[in-house]
């Protein structure tokens, strides 16, 4: 009877959330990989017949005809997930200490700091790297600081290149990176690194057996929130990168928008969610080797 | 409880009159004078509301995908054509109405629809290329302009468009801007990729860089011209090689909740003063003959703005390509991806 009653409140409680996911996830998901093997229509949109070099012409089985296979797609997501996995890593070098820190803060001055760190949150996206572009112009506030103290005697170029681009995908994933890393150091068991000290361990083999294995699960959630945006964001290689460099997401928005080719689109955001979930897959997996070593 | 009842049912009533009386356009950004829907709303008491786009295919793409509740569009001339052959469009006979006498034949370039049934020529003007003369000194062509970072040191820009850019590529070669031809469309390609190490970006965000002097020249709009009215050092020219121009027109879409609306909406915009009232704000070409006299001497006199006939013969329209968009397709990929 107890049982019973539990399964019905559960599933009260999940039936919202199922029906959200389904209608608002699960459905569009299914549209993209049924749209992905379907007949581009002339003025976008579909023909419903059977298409497969939406796929042909990314991995090299197109015709030449009718479609031509070029190695330039698999490039392109090639260089997005590197930049993507630059990103991870940057924000996990520039997270990982400033969370030790924070972490060990009076507690007032903790709020303060975890506040400001969502801070940015609250203004648009496009606003924020509007902000950039005028920080890293040739006339913005960066250069005219840096010649104004005699660092530099002639503009940064730094706008409109492929460090602008990384610069502004870190400032935009900084806090997914920091927030789950933070909570992972705060719950770091800190009589475990005085046992480690105590033991005779150096300081290196402290972080590297102690440290390191407690907050690896903060580092592999942050690093798969900060990877998957970063593979797909379009808007920050657009405003900083001035659409010199194309990224799949830029590749993507482009076949649904001007090129009107809305399965080749699909095929390619197919592609991208393959790729993610390998990452996914990949990660959990070495969290779980990891873990049990630990345990 | 009586009074009541009868208050509600006249709230309703007052409720359901002004739900009648809207009209919802869906427009480009800033393409508009915001004055002509105040007086337009002040004379007819129809409230109206403003969305906007940012390109042709979104707008097509989302009223493809089924938005409804919008009542009229404003398409450049290829995407009219693309939406008259997809059935997306109303006939208004707009063509009929007495002040259409205004409209210059010249700006009729609907080929699915030579005799503007169903739309009204709205606005046009050029894309050329803007410059700070303090920096680059006269420019005259394409290849003046390309040559601005080696020579100056200054940056410029494209826009971020790919018909546009591959035009400027089909145009220097002498080829035409609505090519389907895979060898033309491969010269293009080649002319922009090498001068693409010249091009700082791809970028709809000029003007502002150019007011800060942080860009020396770029490719836009004739309206741009409205950020420099202090600046005189800021000129714009339509290069010796050639350049495109645009137009967009006024459409009632099939699904368009206010037709009627809609109609009186056109014929507001057949009076010169009105279509005047916009040239003055957007600094662009009207359609309509007699607004031609009455825009602000600065605009009219200027020639890159008010372009004369021999200019004229130099513009190019894009027009609907088909099936061969998808060579532009993959060329603009190439372009974008080169290093």
């Amino acid at each position: 009877m107890a049982i019973r009653r539990q399964t019905l409140v559960l599933a009260t409680l999940l039936t919202p959330v199922t029906l959200f996911l389904g209608v608002f996830f699960l459905l569009p998901l299914l549209i993209i990989a049924l749209f992905s093997f379907l007949t581009p229509g002339l003025y976008g949109g579909v023909e419903w017949a059977f298409y497969h070099w939406n796929y042909g012409r990314i991995f090299g089985w197109a015709d030449d005809i009718i479609e031509v296979y070029e190695p330039i797609y698999l490039q392109i997501l090639a260089r997005s997930l590197g930049f993507a996995a630059l990103t991870v890593l940057l924000c996990l070098l520039l997270c990982y200490p400033v969370a030790f820190w924070v972490s060990r803060l009076p507690n007032r001055w903790r709020m303060l700091f975890l506040f400001l760190i969502t801070l940015p949150f609250f203004s648009s996206l496009i606003v924020r790297l509007y902000a950039w572009l005028l920080i890293l112009k040739p006339s913005g506030i960066l250069n005219t600081v840096l010649i104004g103290v005699g660092a530099i005697s002639e503009p940064l170029e730094i706008l409109y290149t492929p460090a602008a681009v990384v610069l502004g995908m870190v400032y935009v994933m900084v806090p997914f990176m920091f927030l789950p890393l933070y909570s992972a150091v705060d719950n770091l068991d800190r009589a475990l690194i005085e046992a480690s000290m105590d033991l005779g361990a150096t300081r290196l083999q402290t972080f590297l057996k102690v440290v390191l294995p407690q907050t690896l699960p903060g580092i592999l959630g942050g690093a798969v929130i900060v990877f998957i945006p970063s593979v797909g964001n379009f808007i920050v290689p657009d405003v900083l990168g001035g659409a010199k460099g194309l990224m799949i997401g830029n590749l993507v928005e482009q076949q649904f928008l001007s090129a009107r080719n809305w399965p080749f689109g699909s095929a390619l955001s197919m592609i991208v969610m393959a790729v993610v979930l390998a990452v996914l897959l990949g990660s959990t997996a070495a969290a779980k080797r990891k873990g049990g070593q630990n345990a | 409880m009586k009074a009541l009842g009868v208050a509600v049912a006249l709230a309703l009533m007052a409720g359901a009159a002004q739900a009648e009386e809207t009209l919802a356009l869906y427009n480009w950004g800033d393409y508009i004078n915001p004055e002509i829907l105040t007086k337009f709303t002040a004379e007819t008491g129809i409230k109206v509301t403003l969305d906007t786009y940012s390109s042709n295919e979104e707008m097509l793409a989302k009223i493809q995908a089924g938005a409804t509740g919008y009542d009229i569009v404003f398409p450049s001339v290829h995407m009219n054509d693309i939406m008259l052959k997809l059935g997306l469009l109303e006939k208004t006979d707009i063509n009929l109405s007495p002040d259409f006498k205004n409209i210059d034949p010249a700006n009729l370039r609907s080929k699915e629809d030579p005799t503007s049934s169903y739309c009204l020529p709205y606005a046009w003007g050029t894309v050329g290329v803007f410059y700070n003369e303090k920096i680059t000194g006269p420019l005259t062509s394409w290849a003046d302009f390309f040559a601005v970072p080696e020579k100056t040191g200054g940056k410029i820009t494209l826009l971020d468009d790919m018909r546009e850019v591959l035009a400027i590529g089909l145009i220097a070669n002498g080829k035409s801007v609505n090519s389907a031809d895979p060898a033309d469309i491969k010269l293009a390609t080649d002319y922009i990729l090498a001068h693409k190490a010249s091009v700082s970006a791809f970028s709809y965000d000029s003007m502002a860089m150019m007011t800060s002097g942080d860009i020396a020249a770029a490719h836009f709009f004739v309206g741009g011209n409205v950020f420099f009215i202090q600046m005189p050092e800021i000129k714009y020219m339509i290069p010796s090689e050639g350049a495109t121009m645009y137009q967009e027109n006024i459409c009632v879409l099939a699904s368009a909740p206010d037709k009627e609306n809609a109609k009186k909406f056109m014929e507001f915009y057949l009076r010169p003063e009105i279509a005047a009232l916009n040239v003055a704000q957007q600094y662009n070409g009207t359609a309509n003959v007699q607004a031609r006299e009455l825009i602000p001497a600065e605009i009219k006199n200027n020639p890159n703005i008010t372009v004369g006939p021999e200019t004229l013969t130099r513009l190019h329209i894009f027009e609907d390509i088909g099936a061969a968009l998808k060579l532009y397709d993959r060329a603009w990929n190439t372009i974008r991806t080169a290093q």
